[in-house]
């Protein structure tokens, strides 16, 4: 099952958004963070903006500008681990300190995980499909399994996919807690290099519009598989029987965009899925651009459908390993969040 | 089939509460440890988490209630329809769940977490939604699609669609769909911000109905293909489904219904049925001013003349990430048992509309059912369950 | 308090509680409708009021329908506080 992207917006922690697109030039993070480089959003009119979460606020400002002058898309399909948690974070925050007393509905409204898509639905006015995927660092893959199982039914439709998450002061302590971010200082630049546990915290949306119609398509999006395993050996042989299942008879992967992230714990899983590529795959990593987040799987699907149809070069600050590779036929993405969840996406040219 | 909720701690104890008459909404007298405790009414399950912990064997650290109430209908569900550990483990087995609370149950725990208390640190790994289904997915080595959906009150029908589409679609051959939600503080407080809980039992479509109470429970669901279940007891076909967003205001519906009505269309246009077929509605029916009146408007506005309906919400209260899933159950037993359970507390009916609601257990030819969940955000979501 | 001090101090703190960043106090004239075509504030805005008026001026509004009697302008606002303040 595979569909075709049309166009892509990506709100990130780098130049991303708008008409000066630059990811050569690398924003640096920030006390072991990577926040998202918000522009000014003038569809927002009036009171829209002011109670918004800041992963509404992304996730909107993002879609917004592929909907405009375009008809509906027949379903807005959102993927995010907890979406305004710094809204919830409020509300929780004041259960305890007034005591479970008269607090304001506001932030509880805003904080719920579905009014990303719900809001880009109200101000767009689309009373199509409209779902939100959790499932925390597999919430952006579901979402892209439910919009190559809509283009299966429809295939004459139009849809918006996205994946959104945003750093906010409790999941990043949480989480922190948990172990999955450096307790120690480190910049992006020397993400790579480091031999700790955990990594960045990062945060951003991209969106996509995608259908069954190849013409005029930049990409399409072949196949996508999901895995849940701690054992790095069924992991690889996953990874394996994907690639022969759906990269076709003599061509190879061009591109591999590995989620690496700086956590020693994982970089095994990463290894093993280079050394299946061999000397022919260029192999770049993506992590010290956006951070980690439960969907930073869909920044590296904006970046590969840009890499693919051409709108960028890929910069030398995200090459792992030139391969033999010329052309860029076939990119895979490989990601895994918090060592239990992987995934695999295969991005091909249009043929 | 599995369900847990304040009538009952499987499908035969809820189905006899149900024929019955017999309500779960208590107020006072649980464990919740809110201090709305004895001052609203909630539908609770009346076994405490650690009670709960024991009956499952869970020994693990960081489980929450709310992955407590979803393993216990899990465990049920896979019993009844007699899943293997080769089935449950093959890559064609999913498992989609909702959650609306999730992990956020933890409200004390979480606080002390984010400020200062970095020594207690048992649940800083199971504060999103994903957690409950991560757990349901590593104790039972499920290696197919596995996922967790979020659109508030119609999250486990959204579940269910999902799960039968992946079926349809064929990504799987069996799926394991449902809901869970646990009574929070989060969602107490949520709700008692918007001033929509009532401080009595609800009543729904009740003209002088005062609003919703919370609930909590799970339930989940096996779908196989028809060719798969031969000798094995097949409840009912899920027929169709729709989904559609109301596009209105982030917590209330439209004068007119827009999402309900399309969600319900969009629902019969998918099962190739008119109407006229549906033989009863499971109602969103919450208890709310708003919603109570608007879902009205949007079923005459689709039926005309309506068939039988009824919400079930004055048993079991408005479990929220569960609410469709345990409807779902209850829309089922519907067609299976072939009869009708009374809408409660329902005196007069609303002056604009003039619905009446089934208020009497009885008997009843169903071939079909249509069941529906509204939510924030506009998410609206409605099933059809048939005869199978 | 002076009825005028007390407009004042209210039209900040609404602009606080509400999150009404591009507004100044001068912005919101006395008699300007709070919701629909004045401010243009919402539902939601209003159950956050309420919370306002009761964590600012210890004033308890159990129904919402009576609080909408109370939120038309800020004139009626201050008038309700300087009648029912308790701090």
């Amino acid at each position: 099952m595979s569909f075709y992207i049309h166009k892509t917006t990506c709100i990130s922690p780098q130049q991303t958004f708008g008409d000066n697109i630059d990811i050569e030039q690398l924003r640096p993070s920030v006390d072991n963070k990577l926040y998202a480089v918000e522009p000014a959003y003038p569809q927002f009119k009036g009171n829209a903006l002011r109670r918004m979460s800041k992963s509404t606020r992304i996730g909107s400002g993002a879609a917004l500008p592929l909907l405009a002058g375009a008809p509906q898309p027949d379903g807005i399909i959102i993927g995010t681990q907890v979406s305004g948690m710094e809204e919830n974070s409020k509300f929780l925050n004041q259960i305890i300190e007034y005591n479970e007393d008269m607090l304001t509905p506001g932030s509880f409204v805003q904080g719920t995980p579905n009014t990303i898509s719900s809001q880009i639905a109200l101000i767009s006015n689309n009373k199509n499909y409209n779902i939100t995927h959790v499932h925390r660092g597999l919430a952006f893959e579901n979402a892209v399994i439910d919009v190559a199982m809509l283009v299966n039914e429809s295939p004459q439709n139009t849809y918006l996919l996205g994946g959104v998450d945003e750093i906010s002061l409790n999941n990043y302590t949480l989480d922190t807690l948990a172990g999955w971010f450096k307790k120690e200082d480190c910049s992006n630049n020397n993400l790579y290099s480091s031999a700790t546990d955990g990594s960045l915290s990062g945060e951003g949306a991209a969106m996509f519009i995608v259908s069954g119609d190849k013409q005029g398509a930049l990409a399409q999006l072949k196949a996508i598989t999901t895995i849940h395993s701690t054992d790095a050996e069924v992991v690889e042989n996953r990874i394996k029987t994907f690639l022969q299942n759906n990269l076709p008879e003599g061509e190879k992967i061009d591109l591999l965009l590995s989620g690496e992230n700086g956590d020693r714990r994982s970089t095994h899983f990463y290894k093993n899925c280079e050394a299946l590529q061999g000397s022919y795959t260029t192999i770049a990593r993506f992590k010290h651009l956006c951070g980690e987040y439960p969907t930073a799987s869909s920044f590296a699907l904006w970046l590969a459908c840009n890499f693919i149809g051409g709108a960028l070069e890929l910069p030398h600050h995200m090459l792992k390993k030139a391969g033999t590779a010329i052309g860029l036929k076939n990119i895979l993405i490989y990601n895994t969040h918090k060592i239990g969840q992987h995934s695999c996406m295969l991005l091909s040219v249009v043929s | 089939m599995g369900v847990i909720s304040a009538i009952g701690l499987s499908v035969a104890e809820n189905h006899a509460a149900l024929v019955t008459g017999k309500t779960g909404i208590i107020k006072g007298g649980g464990n919740f440890p809110s201090r709305y405790a004895g001052l609203l009414p909630f539908g609770e399950v009346l076994i405490g988490t650690e009670e709960l912990k024991t009956r499952l064997g869970v020994t693990e650290s960081g489980i929450t209630r709310t992955t407590l109430l979803a393993l216990h209908a899990f465990k049920e569900a896979i019993g009844d329809a007699q899943l293997t550990d080769e089935q449950l483990t093959a890559g064609d087995t999913a498992l989609i769940g909702a959650t609306t609370v999730g992990g956020m149950c933890l409200t004390d725990e979480l606080y002390a977490n984010t400020h200062g208390d970095t020594e207690n640190i048992e649940y800083v790994k199971s504060f999103d939604y994903a957690s409950v289904n991560l757990y349901l997915q590593k104790r039972y080595h499920i290696t197919g699609v596995v996922n967790t959906m979020n659109t508030a009150c119609s999250s486990s029908a959204n579940a269910i669609m999902y799960g039968c589409r992946l079926i349809k679609n064929g990504l799987a051959n069996r799926v394991i769909v449902g809901g869970a939600d646990s009574l929070a503080k989060f969602t107490v407080n949520g709700f008692n911000a918007l001033r929509i809980l009532s401080d009595e039992a609800c009543a729904p479509f009740d003209q002088n109905r005062k609003g919703l109470n919370l609930g909590e429970g799970a339930a989940f669901l096996v779908l196989e293909k028809e060719a798969d279940v031969k000798g094995k007891k097949m409840y009912a076909c899920l027929s169709g489904y729709g989904n559609a967003n109301d596009a209105y205001h982030p917590s209330s519906l439209s004068p007119e219904g827009d999402g309900p009505y399309l969600a319900m269309k969009n629902a019969l246009s998918n099962a190739k049925l008119n109407p006229a077929d549906i033989d009863f509605i499971n109602a969103h029916g919450t208890g709310t001013e708003n919603n109570d009146e608007v879902e009205s408007r949007a079923m005459l506005s689709l039926f005309g003349t309506l068939p039988n309906f009824a919400s079930t919400k004055g048993f079991t209260g408005h479990t929220l990430g569960a609410a469709s899933a345990i409807e779902a159950v209850y829309s089922i037993l519907n067609i299976d048992k072939q009869e009708l359970y009374p809408n409660l507390n329902f005196g007069q009916p609303i002056a604009d509309t003039g619905l009446e609601p089934v208020i009497t257990y009885k008997a009843s030819a169903i071939k079909h059912v249509m069941s529906n969940s509204f939510g924030f955000g506009g998410n609206c979501t409605s099933l059809i369950f048939s005869k199978a | 308090m002076e009825i005028t001090d007390l407009k004042e101090k209210l039209k900040v703190q609404i602009i606080q509680f509400l999150n009404l960043t591009d507004l100044t106090p001068a912005d919101i004239k006395d008699d300007e409708p709070l919701f629909g075509d004045g401010l243009g504030l919402d539902s939601i805005d209003s159950l956050e009021l309420i919370v306002l008026l009761k964590r600012e001026y210890g004033i308890n509004i159990q129904d919402p329908k009576e609080g909408r009697k109370v939120l038309i302008d800020i004139n009626t606002m201050a008038a309700y506080i300087q009648q029912h303040a308790q701090k």
